[in-house]
């Protein structure tokens, strides 16, 4: 290729020469020398006919001298509006020797004898464009006839068949643009074939930069508004479509396709569908169909969303849409598995892109549809089979567009029932590699979340949990370890779906239930912890509902004992992967509901629950941190519980007292003693009905245990640690009205705690401590000044 | 006209009756200089005045006065021997005196005129009017030209000429006039049809060569000239291909085709469609066509449509688009080896030998190797 240097030389050349030309036309025009002018447009001219430019210089050029000639046809005009005789001239350009600047001569005056006789226009269109025979040259050839196409723009006749026929009809509009058409695009076709093959890449660049002059074309043709329906079928498409397969050059099929889809109106694509996909079938093998019938389809399906879908006879105020005798689908269906028979080479993903697209139009036009999206599903999962296909690698071409197929449907429906609806669906999940399949199923699951669909059956539940399953069991082909972040993730999903597993039927909700936990339990202690809890939880409000539907249902009690055998089978199952917090804290809170709930056996049940918790405690908790937290949670919801009846109560209140003193360290003993305290205040049993018991003596003792274990801490500012916690406790029973609460015991505790701080040393803790006994003071000082009706006095007290 | 001694004694002017109303038509004269001179049709009377005035006062003394009408041809090469084909004389004065000015009158009533006048490169064939007062010592003479033209009426036959021709293997073209008969003012319609493309041509011309023929036996003279070259196809076709031709008559400098006029010379016109390749090689077939002129009020009232300008290809000009499809179905000569193409690029063996015809239905064109000159032949050209 010349370098750029010589082509911008060769150009300025050619320029500088169409300049001085131009002037001298101008300047004899202005002489009304008209001959002399001719002479020197036609010098101009001839410099199109150089071999030597690029088609982007060569654009250049041509753009100047057409420029120049439109000066010579503003005159030309001028002159036959005085009179001159058109003809003679008409003629007379022809004289010009060489082809090149005749032709455009013979344009330039053509299109001026055609405005001065009207009557003539017919027979000088088709003059003209026959003419432009004479140029075989692809770029001189494209140039000339885009120029005829140019000019020719407002004078090509657009009125029908019964109108002055002389001046020609829409019907020699068409002839007279698909002669040109079908010309020029012989001409661009034949740039494939010139030159040495090593230069292809740079011809097909330059192809299509002249690509536009052909389709300006198809442009011309759908400018038409004579162009009827009925002509698009029978002459203009026919016309189009034979001479693109007959070319067969796949650039120009490509692009000439798309531009059809592009320049036509949807009401004409609608009605040629056949004939349009047939004729895609015949297209080269290196034609990329895939895009020329996605971009049909897509644009067919906006037209169908603009015009509010398929025509139908309740929806009165719709635009003309797709009319109801057109099967779109099914037209696009038997014509998308007929190309893909016989284009054999076809690669596998554009076959399933253009399932994509057979989706996309299902639900654009037909959303009511579900048969039709089934049927697309079905067709890809016998394009599967035929070719046995194994799996597909996670990111490969195939993967990537059979993930976009299924995403389709999640997407379009929002709403995971109407996908479990289609029957085909599951079997192609199968055909992912883990990845591809894990990734699915994470959509599917956040699509549910997102939308806040409610699966209200346990079928649909269990067919929802058959197409997650990569999420639920360990896999057969799962290798690489997961990230454990991300795994997670992914599980905090399945904890979140569990709860859109809602009926409205209570009985319904335990099946579903049921059937959930069938599937999570398969799931391994990494999944178990993520997704079980929800179970329970769900379960535990299952019980609630239940609670509520006493009136109506006799059988509540027995269902709510189901339940809390259910969650309890299920809370054991979470033991058995060696958690141990976990089921603790789901015990105490089935405890807890059951307390609330009240069935038949209830005493019963809450104690096995609690005892169950205990012995948690006693096997599974060694360290003495989650000791202390478990003892704690432990006393805080017995504290809560009032379920049980002396009997039961009292070695439960005595076993939390004991693990609380039994703690490994001081300070956690002190700690766990003093929370205890409160059991044997606020608790409340069958006994007290469900009032407080407030067995004075028993906090005292514990409170004074407290004194005594943090006596025995070594370290000093742990122990005033202590002793201003306790300190607060007594304060709390003091003001409950605990009167084995004396203020002479206040008094000793703070004097205690004076004696100590001083020897603190300074440091950020020893701050807090002051800190928080100043504001335990300060408190105290508050309740001396401005003593409350009904609290205790603090006769006595020094502070 | 001046003579030596006594200088000019009488003036000589002829008037030709109508001079003024009459047509007049170019002619290039010996030297090659447009001239321009009253226009005479065959069968048209040649009559006038003729004034004699004298230059001095007294008497002319003479051997009589006469006027001819003279139709001759002239051959450069042989300057002595004019060859009158057409000499008629009126006696105007018996031998006598002329003693004042005189205005004769003539007459040539419905004076054949067969030929036209014609200025070649080797001949020329001229009509002209010559007045003589015949003295003892030097007549006095006065010649005037004439122009004739030679009108014929549409041809009874007129066929198109339609051929297929070709080298083998390498190029088969067919090729269509639309008439074997042109007017001067005519209008060359015709296509060329591509049936075999194996070189890459550059461009096609159509030229129009006119080739004027002298003498006889071994003194023939034969000069070409070339009137017109065309372009008409830019750039290389493919098989398949038909392109367009129409070239305006009008526009050149033509005659009439001359066959044999007076056994002495001949003019015929030749249509030369004439491909070059890209490596400049020139392959050509010549093909004689007929030039006629046309009476111009004879003008037949136009059968087609007012509408319908002349000169536009349509579709009842009898060249129905890819008209070659139903030509003759083209036999490849698959016999004749490559040896052939050898021997056609010889120079010396330009013309297709005859004897090729009997295995080969395609007529041979002929191929000449480049010069390098083809380009700068195509310089621009407008009329």
């Amino acid at each position: 290729m010349a370098g750029v240097e010589e082509q911008e030389k060769l150009l300025e050349d050619a320029i500088g020469v169409v300049k001085v030309q131009a002037l001298q036309m101008k300047h004899c025009l202005d002489k009304a020398k008209l001959m002399d002018a001719l002479k020197h447009a036609s010098t101009m001219l001839g410099e199109l006919r150089t071999s030597l430019l690029s088609p982007k210089s060569y654009y250049e050029l041509y753009m100047a001298i057409t420029d120049e000639l439109r000066h010579l046809e503003l005159y030309l005009l001028d002159e036959f509006q005085k009179g001159r005789k058109v003809a003679d001239l008409y003629e007379l350009v022809q004289y010009a020797g060489n082809i090149v600047p005749r032709l455009y001569l013979l344009i330039t005056v053509g299109i001026v004898y055609i405005k001065a006789n009207p009557c003539l226009k017919r027979d000088l269109l088709r003059d003209m464009v026959e003419m432009c025979r004479g140029v075989q040259h692809p770029l001189r050839g494209l140039f000339l006839r885009n120029y005829l196409l140019q000019c020719t723009r407002n004078i090509l006749p657009d009125n029908l068949e019964d109108s002055n026929t002389d001046e020609g009809t829409v019907r020699d509009s068409i002839d007279f643009i698909l002669m040109n058409f079908a010309e020029m695009n012989k001409l661009w076709v034949r740039m494939q074939h010139q030159g040495h093959s090593r230069e292809r890449e740079r011809r097909e660049r330059e192809r299509e930069e002249l690509r536009i002059l052909v389709g300006t074309n198809l442009v011309r043709l759908s400018q038409l508004e004579s162009v009827t329906l009925d002509k698009y079928t029978k002459l203009v498409l026919p016309g189009i479509l034979e001479q693109v397969v007959s070319c067969r050059d796949a650039i120009a099929q490509e692009y000439l396709m798309e531009c059809i889809i592009q320049v036509f109106p949807d009401e004409f694509h609608l009605q040629t569908l056949n004939a349009f996909l047939k004729s895609c079938a015949e297209l080269q093998s290196g034609v990329n169909i895939k895009n020329i019938i996605i971009s049909l389809i897509d644009r067919l399906a906006a037209f169908s969303q603009r015009s509010d879908g398929v025509g139908g006879p309740g929806s009165p105020n719709q635009l003309s849409g797709i009319p109801q005798d057109i099967q779109l689908f099914d037209v696009f269906s038997d014509q998308v598995s007929t190309i893909v028979q016989t284009r054999q080479d076809m690669p596998l993903e554009d076959i399933i892109s253009l399932q994509v697209a057979l989706i996309n139009l299902a639900h654009k036009c037909y959303p009511d549809r579900v048969d039709y999206v089934d049927k697309v599903l079905l067709n890809t999962h016998q394009i599967f089979q035929k070719i046995h296909t194994e799996t597909l690698e996670y990111n490969s071409a195939v993967s990537r567009e059979l993930s976009r197929l299924l995403k389709i449907p999640i997407d379009n429906y929002k709403n995971i029932l109407t996908v479990l609806k289609l029957k085909h669906y599951r079997p192609l999940l199968s055909y992912f590699d883990y990845e591809g399949r894990k990734l699915l199923a994470t959509y599917i699951v956040t699509n549910i979340l997102d939308n806040e669909t409610l699966v209200p059956s346990p079928e649909q539940v269990d067919a929802i949990l058959l197409m997650i399953t990569p999420l639920i069991q360990d896999q057969p082909d799962h290798t690489v370890e997961d990230d454990p972040e991300e795994f997670a993730e992914e599980q905090g999903l399945l904890g979140r779906l569990i709860h859109y597993f809602k009926s409205d039927v209570s009985d319904e909700q335990y099946m579903i239930l049921s059937t959930a936990r069938k599937h999570f339990v398969t799931g391994g202690s990494k999944r178990v912890r993520y997704t079980l809890p929800p179970i329970v939880f769900q379960a535990y409000q299952l019980a609630f509902t239940y609670k509520n539907l006493k009136s109506q249902d006799d059988m509540w009690e027995k269902k709510c004992q189901k339940i809390f055998q259910f969650c309890h089978s299920t809370i054991t199952a979470l033991i058995k992967v060696e958690l141990a917090e976990l089921p603790l804290r789901l015990f105490l809170q089935g405890a807890l509901a059951i307390g609330d709930i009240r069935f038949d056996n209830f005493e019963i049940v809450a104690y096995e629950f609690i005892s169950q918790a205990f012995s948690i405690y006693e096997d599974e908790i060694s360290d003495s941190k989650a000791q202390f937290a478990a003892i704690t949670l432990i006393i805080a919801t017995f504290e809560q519980i009032n379920c049980f009846g002396e009997e039961n109560a009292e070695p439960v209140r005595n076993q939390c007292a004991l693990y609380a003193s039994k703690l490994l360290r001081k300070p956690d003993q002190c700690r766990g003693v003093a929370t205890c305290s409160h059991i044997f205040w606020s608790g409340k049993s069958l006994s007290t009905e469900g009032k407080e018991m407030q067995d004075k003596n028993k906090v005292l003792d514990c409170l004074k245990k407290g004194i005594r274990i943090a006596n025995q801490c070594m370290d000093i500012s742990v122990q005033v640690q202590l002793y201003i916690e306790l300190l607060n406790h007594y304060i709390y029973f003091y003001e409950k009205g605990n009167t084995a609460v004396t203020v002479q015991i206040l008094n000793q505790v703070i004097s205690k705690i004076k004696d100590e701080l001083p020897n603190l040393e300074i440091s950020e803790e020893t701050e807090q401590i002051q800190k928080h006994f100043a504001n335990t003071l300060d408190h105290l000082k508050n309740r001396i000044e401005s003593p409350e009706a009904e609290g205790q006095l603090y006769d006595g007290l020094v502070l | 006209m001046s003579f030596f001694g006594f200088g000019q004694s009488a003036d000589i002017e002829i008037t030709l009756d109508g001079a003024d109303t009459r047509k007049t038509a170019d002619i290039k004269s010996e030297d090659g200089k447009k001239e321009r001179h009253l226009l005479y049709l065959d069968g048209e009377t040649v009559s006038g005045k003729i004034n004699i005035s004298l230059r001095k006062a007294g008497k002319l003394e003479h051997q009589g006065v006469k006027v001819e009408f003279i139709g001759q041809i002239e051959l450069y090469y042989d300057r002595g021997n004019h060859h009158e084909f057409s000499s008629l004389v009126k006696e105007l004065a018996r031998p006598g005196e002329l003693t004042h000015n005189t205005t004769y009158e003539f007459e040539f009533a419905n004076v054949e005129k067969s030929f036209e006048s014609y200025t070649g490169s080797n001949v020329r064939l001229r009509y002209f009017l010559r007045v003589t007062i015949v003295r003892r010592l030097s007549d006095i003479v006065k010649e005037l030209e004439l122009v004739v033209h030679t009108l014929s009426s549409y041809p009874d036959m007129n066929n198109p000429i339609k051929m297929e021709v070709g080298i083998e293997d390498c190029l088969h073209i067919e090729f269509e006039y639309n008439k074997s008969k042109y007017h001067l003012k005519d209008v060359i319609v015709g296509k060329i049809y591509f049936l075999l493309v194996r070189i890459k041509i550059k461009h096609m011309e159509i030229a129009i060569i006119k080739r004027e023929t002298t003498g006889s036996g071994p003194h023939t003279f034969m000069e070409n000239e070339t009137i017109a070259k065309y372009e008409i196809m830019d750039g290389a076709p493919v098989k398949g291909e038909s392109i367009p031709i129409r070239v305006f008559l009008a526009g050149y400098d033509l005659a009439p085709t001359m066959r044999d006029i007076n056994k002495k010379f001949s003019v015929r016109y030749y249509l030369n469609l004439v491909l070059m390749d890209e490596e400049d090689r020139r392959y050509f077939k010549q093909q004689e066509i007929t030039l006629w002129r046309k009476g111009e009020k004879s003008r037949k009232p136009q059968s087609a449509s007012p509408h319908l300008p002349s000169h536009l290809v349509s579709a009842e000009t009898g060249f129905p688009q890819g008209a070659a499809q139903n030509g003759p179905p083209f036999q490849t000569p698959a016999q004749e080896p490559s040896e052939n193409l050898a021997q056609y690029d010889d120079p010396e063996t330009l013309e297709q030998p005859q004897s090729h015809q009997s295995h080969a239905p395609i007529e041979g064109m002929t191929r000449e190797e480049g010069d390098g000159e083809g380009e700068k032949d195509l310089s621009p050209e407008s009329q």
